[in-house]
């Protein structure tokens, strides 16, 4: 088998647009699991609707990939966060293992509603023209579309990083989450900073959403196999790190991508072999913080 | 509360009107004799799911593990020329037993969230050994057997018979269920539940106490599984896949957790819902109808079928701590009766 | 002891809520009418290539049929199996056991040998149109059961002879490590050994993998002239974007397993370019466009049948003319009948209800799919490139595992 530097390299370039995704759900299933203590089964459900969201987009109102970029996010974010008011904020003051069957609830709902509206076969999404073929890299020939991924990725998980690790808006999210009544007692707005966070976490994973719909099969389920894996990176990354999340994400998409060409029948459970050595001996995850751990 | 149901005479009451409607289920017009089969499989299912979410605290999404696991590996058993029942079902029961020693071993460490998706992430992964193990298990064919097995000399190919025999095996893991709850390990169960840390200071080993249940749990379910697969003489990919292990999360909440009988309703109920909506003209919307059962009974009625019905009848006296105040507490009611 | 009584009556009453009172038609085995189940996916991934248009086909049958056969009305019910094994068994022991004659369709393998299993316990017939796993005729044949359409043997033997005789030689297997998968690459390295075809490597790629890059990376270094697309459903799909992603439809000659025209008007562009084997086409020859102009018209909304559809049009109409000649609907006796027996119709050529493991055989097709720009009217997706008569396509009876015991 072919092993040379320039093929392995090419491979983790796969591995970095898998990663990428990963990142990018995990990071805000974090946030929302720091912010909030929610388990947000429905994430995956949430990537499957900003894909929709670009798709309809696309159908009717000839809405390009760019533009999409920014609406899905926005429509996704809203929907959350009229979830989050109406139904989620009800559940707070119990065990928090409500939350997550309330998410999964929504999940069965959400999915089968679209499957209802555009049928369980794919829906057709193609790349942008400005970023369809490939580019010359030196050592390989690489789709476009897939370093705009990487690139994209990288600089949303930074951005998001810097906002709430330096800034005064995610100073005050990270007040919030870890004292509550003490943010409230200066006067901030705390429950809107939650449900904002909360509309933030599922708007990360539908540009998510948009960002997979050129490269995957659009449908009603595609939210199904990636959910799994997403808890899986959050908890190896830290439940509630940002950084963590971010990391685990790239790292593993690395991983399986070039396991997989070692190695193919371990690739799916991967994961989880990893996430269960993780939980084993260091519970609290690669980066997360001993208070942080459910 | 929880206990209220199944104590003394008033749970043998209650116990033996469940079985009342059990005896002439399979009378009932419109239905059908499987379907009944398929039901009582799920409600023991259920309780022993019960067992473990209502009184243990603890929250298992992979339960598939132990429910499909035993029925594949009672099945393979059949499908290689052993055509004895109890060895297929024993088969599958050890297989059941042994994997929840080893999955609770890693799982009972961690609580609450982390206990649920290590459930979860080692389901997923027998999920896919089954399907990578083509020539054992038939891979996404699934495995099909064309005999049930002889039940000492008995032949069960009467759906009938068949019946009667998953029955009692309802009855009698319902009454272990009982039995087990109500026993003073149950009451540690439940003091645990109350306050882990008061437990563990009075000298409980939790983790053992844990493991134990979730150990007795996952051989419950592996034998409903058992059943369920032998029952159909089939055993297939739907039976280890996860959302299985949700669908006996929704049916157990349904009925009302920490209440052994109220997961035998909810589980009738998700059945008989499931199986008549799909097929009517909304047949292809019944995840979105389970759907949105589920979130109303987790936003509005929490306690479940069962439970709301408990709690309307017994719980009038002004209480002492109202479950808003103990956000921990899974189980929304704890009895002031419970030890 | 009414305060005693009050909580086991609450429980009765609830269970009582959930057992419902729908008196079913009991049936008389003799002169009710005769029941046809159409068993197929009303409504998840296989419900456009099968589903209640399905359902409008078989009625179709019936409907051209008279209504009626042997001075008894013809009723045809319509069951979703949701592609669940268990499901699938339970109602079709429902439907037999409620006067159904013949199961029929079956889309999903693994529903149909569940379904196959009952009809050998309830002696009845099933034919299988839509699920396409060769232990149909195989490992778990049955006196009951007959497979109509295609097969996962069928699709590889006509498809990997047809490229590897055109120059393909050098193969990459793109295939999923599950028994269909397994199935089609021992089928797709037998049919182009002869031709001097071997696989220079072939992926065994696990289930749950939406991401083929790394694969498909290693396949364009590897430089093959074909790249066997051996996996179904959404795989395909995934596979097939990345594919056009990397230009590998460029560079190599793309061989997909299995694909139906429902796939094809779902996502043109994804497919564009690929060679494919199919049981028939509606735009196929003149008969063949007759009856799906007839299909359209009763479906509406401009769809074109499937072959799934057209076979199970076919399968009906030839059991009820066995029916017929045989004077009655005991599977006992259509089934030796239609042993044997030689048919055509619009969707069988040279048609056989092979006797040796219930295969029926008749001509496969191999096809190209074209892209938008180049089709001449809606839905006309395939291209015909080669006709392969039965006795090439389907498993030579001399190699069938069937252990026939009737």
């Amino acid at each position: 088998m072919n092993l040379s530097p320039d093929y392995l390299v090419t491979q983790i370039f796969n591995g970095l647009v898998n990663g990428g995704f990963y990142a990018l759900l995990a990071l805000g299933l974090s946030i929302i699991f720091g912010m909030l203590r929610i388990v947000n089964f429905a994430h995956g459900a949430m990537y499957m609707l900003g894909a929709f969201v670009a798709y309809y987009g696309a159908q009717l109102f000839h809405l390009p990939f760019f533009a999409a970029l920014v609406v899905a996010p926005i429509v996704v974010g809203a929907f959350g966060f009229a979830l989050e008011t109406t139904l989620l904020r009800r559940l707070y003051d119990l065990d928090p293992l409500y939350n997550l069957l309330f998410t999964f609830a929504a999940v069965l709902v959400i999915e089968d509603g679209m499957k209802l509206a555009a049928g369980a076969l794919g829906s057709p999404y193609a790349t942008p023209a400005l970023l369809d073929g490939a580019t010359n890299l030196g050592f390989t020939i690489y789709p476009t579309y897939r370093l705009f991924v990487i690139g994209v990725c990288v600089l949303v998980c930074a951005a998001v990083y810097v906002v709430i690790e330096r800034s005064p808006l995610g100073a005050r999210i990270r007040a919030a989450t870890e004292k509550p009544e003490l943010t409230r007692a200066f006067g901030i707005d705390t429950r809107r900073l939650v449900s904002g966070t909360f509309a933030f976490g599922v708007a990360l994973a539908g540009f998510a959403g948009v960002l997979a719909a050129p490269n995957t099969n659009v449908t009603p389920s595609m939210g199904d196999s990636i959910i799994i894996n997403t808890f899986a990176i959050v908890v190896i990354g830290g439940l509630g790190s940002i950084l963590g999340s971010v990391t685990a994400g790239f790292a593993l998409g690395v991983i399986a991508a070039v396991g997989a060409v070692v190695y193919p029948p371990i690739s799916n459970t991967l994961i989880f072999i990893v996430m269960v050595l993780v939980i084993l001996f260091r519970p609290t995850g690669l980066f997360g913080t001993a208070e942080r751990s459910a | 509360m929880t206990l209220a149901l199944i104590r003394g005479r008033r749970g043998l009451a209650a116990g033996a009107v469940l079985l009342a409607c059990g005896l002439v289920l399979p009378f009932v017009p419109g239905v059908y004799i499987v379907f009944a089969i398929d039901l009582v499989c799920f409600a023991l299912v259920a309780v022993a799911f019960d067992m473990l979410l209502g009184f243990t605290g603890l929250l298992s999404f992979g339960h598939a593990l132990f429910w499909g696991g035993a029925g594949y590996v009672a099945t393979i058993v059949i499908a290689n020329g052993i055509t004895s029942f109890p060895l297929a079902v024993l088969a599958g029961v050890a297989y059941a037993c042994v994997l929840s020693l080893v999955v609770g071993a890693l799982a009972v460490r961690r609580s609450g969230i982390f206990f649920a998706m290590i459930t979860l992430a080692i389901a997923q992964i027998q999920y896919f050994v089954v399907f990578q193990l083509t020539d054992v298990t038939g891979g996404e064919n699934g495995l099909p057997i064309t005999t049930r097995g002889t039940f000492f000399g008995l032949s069960l190919a009467n759906d009938f018979v068949y019946y009667y025999i998953a029955l009692g095996a309802l009855v009698l893991g319902t009454a272990f269920a009982v039995r087990v709850v109500t026993s003073p390990f149950g009451a540690v169960l439940a003091a645990m539940r109350e306050n882990e840390t008061r437990a563990k200071s009075v000298g409980y080993d939790t983790d053992r106490f844990k493991l134990a249940a979730f150990v007795m749990s996952g051989t419950l379910a592996g034998f409903a599984g058992t059943l369920y697969t032998l029952g159909n003489r089939f055993a297939g990919q739907d039976g280890v896949d996860w959302h299985t292990s949700g669908a006996i999360v929704i049916m157990t909440i349904l009925g009302g957790i920490g209440t052994i009988y109220g997961p035998i309703v909810g589980a009738a109920l998700y059945q008989s819902l499931d199986f008549f909506v799909s097929k009517t003209a909304i047949g292809d919307k019944t995840n979105l109808v389970m759907g949105l059962i589920f979130a109303i009974v987790i936003l509005a009625a929490r306690r479940g079928i069962v439970g709301e019905i408990l709690h309307r009848v017994f719980d009038r006296a002004p209480r002492l701590v109202e479950d808003e105040d103990r956000p921990d507490v899974l189980v929304p009611d704890v009895s002031h009766e419970a030890i | 002891m009414v305060k005693y009584m009050r909580l086991p009556t609450a429980l009765a009453v609830a269970f009582a809520l959930v057992t419902p009172a729908v008196l079913p038609a009991s049936v008389a085995a003799d002169s009710g009418p005769i029941k046809i189940a159409v068993i197929t996916d009303m409504s998840g991934v296989y419900a456009a290539l099968a589903g209640k248009n399905a359902v409008a086909a078989v009625q179709m049958a019936v409907d051209d049929f008279g209504g009626s056969v042997l001075g008894r009305k013809l009723e045809v019910d319509a069951i979703d199996h949701r592609n669940n094994g268990p499901e699938a068994a339970a109602k079709a022991r429902e439907a037999y056991d409620g006067g159904a004659e013949l199961a029929l369709d079956m889309t999903n393998s693994a529903t149909a040998l569940a379904v196959g299993g009952v009809a050998l316990e309830k002696h009845k017939l099933a034919i299988v149109t839509g699920g396409g796993s060769s232990a149909i005729t195989g490992a778990a044949c049955n006196k009951y059961m007959y497979h109509y359409a295609y097969d996962t043997y069928a699709l590889a033997s006509s498809t990997g002879r047809n490229i590897a005789r055109g120059g393909g030689k050098t193969w990459y297997g793109i295939v999923p490590d599950y028994a269909f998968g397994k199935a089609m690459i021992t089928d797709f390295t037998n049919a182009i050994k002869p031709e001097g075809g071997t696989f220079i490597h072939t992926d065994l790629i696990p289930l749950g993998n939406t991401d083929f890059s790394s694969y498909l990376l290693a396949a364009k270094n590897a430089h093959p002239q074909v790249l066997g697309v051996l996996n179904a459903g959404a795989d395909t799909v995934n596979t097939m974007k990345q594919v056009k992603q990397f230009g590998l439809d460029k560079e190599m000659k793309i061989a997909v397993g299995l694909l139906f025209l429902t796939d094809v008007d779902a996502l043109p562009d994804v497919f564009a370019g690929s060679r494919i084997t199919t049981s028939w086409y509606w735009n196929q020859d003149k008969a063949a466009r007759a009856w799906a102009d007839r299909f359209t018209k009763v479906v509406g909304g401009g769809v074109r049948p499937t072959d799934i559809q057209a076979a199970d049009y076919s399968a009906t109409t030839q059991w009820l003319k066995a029916v017929k000649a045989v004077g009655s609907v005991d599977a006992d006796k259509v089934q030796p009948y239609l042993d044997g027996k030689q048919f055509d119709d619009f969707y069988v050529h040279a048609g056989e209800w092979r006797a040796r493991d219930h295969r029926v055989t008749h001509e496969m097709y191999v096809v190209d799919v074209l892209p938008k720009e180049q089709i001449k009217e809606p839905h006309a997706w395939f291209k015909l490139v080669q006709v392969i008569p039965p006795s090439r396509a389907f498993r030579p009876e001399s190699q069938s595992i069937c252990k026939k015991d009737w």
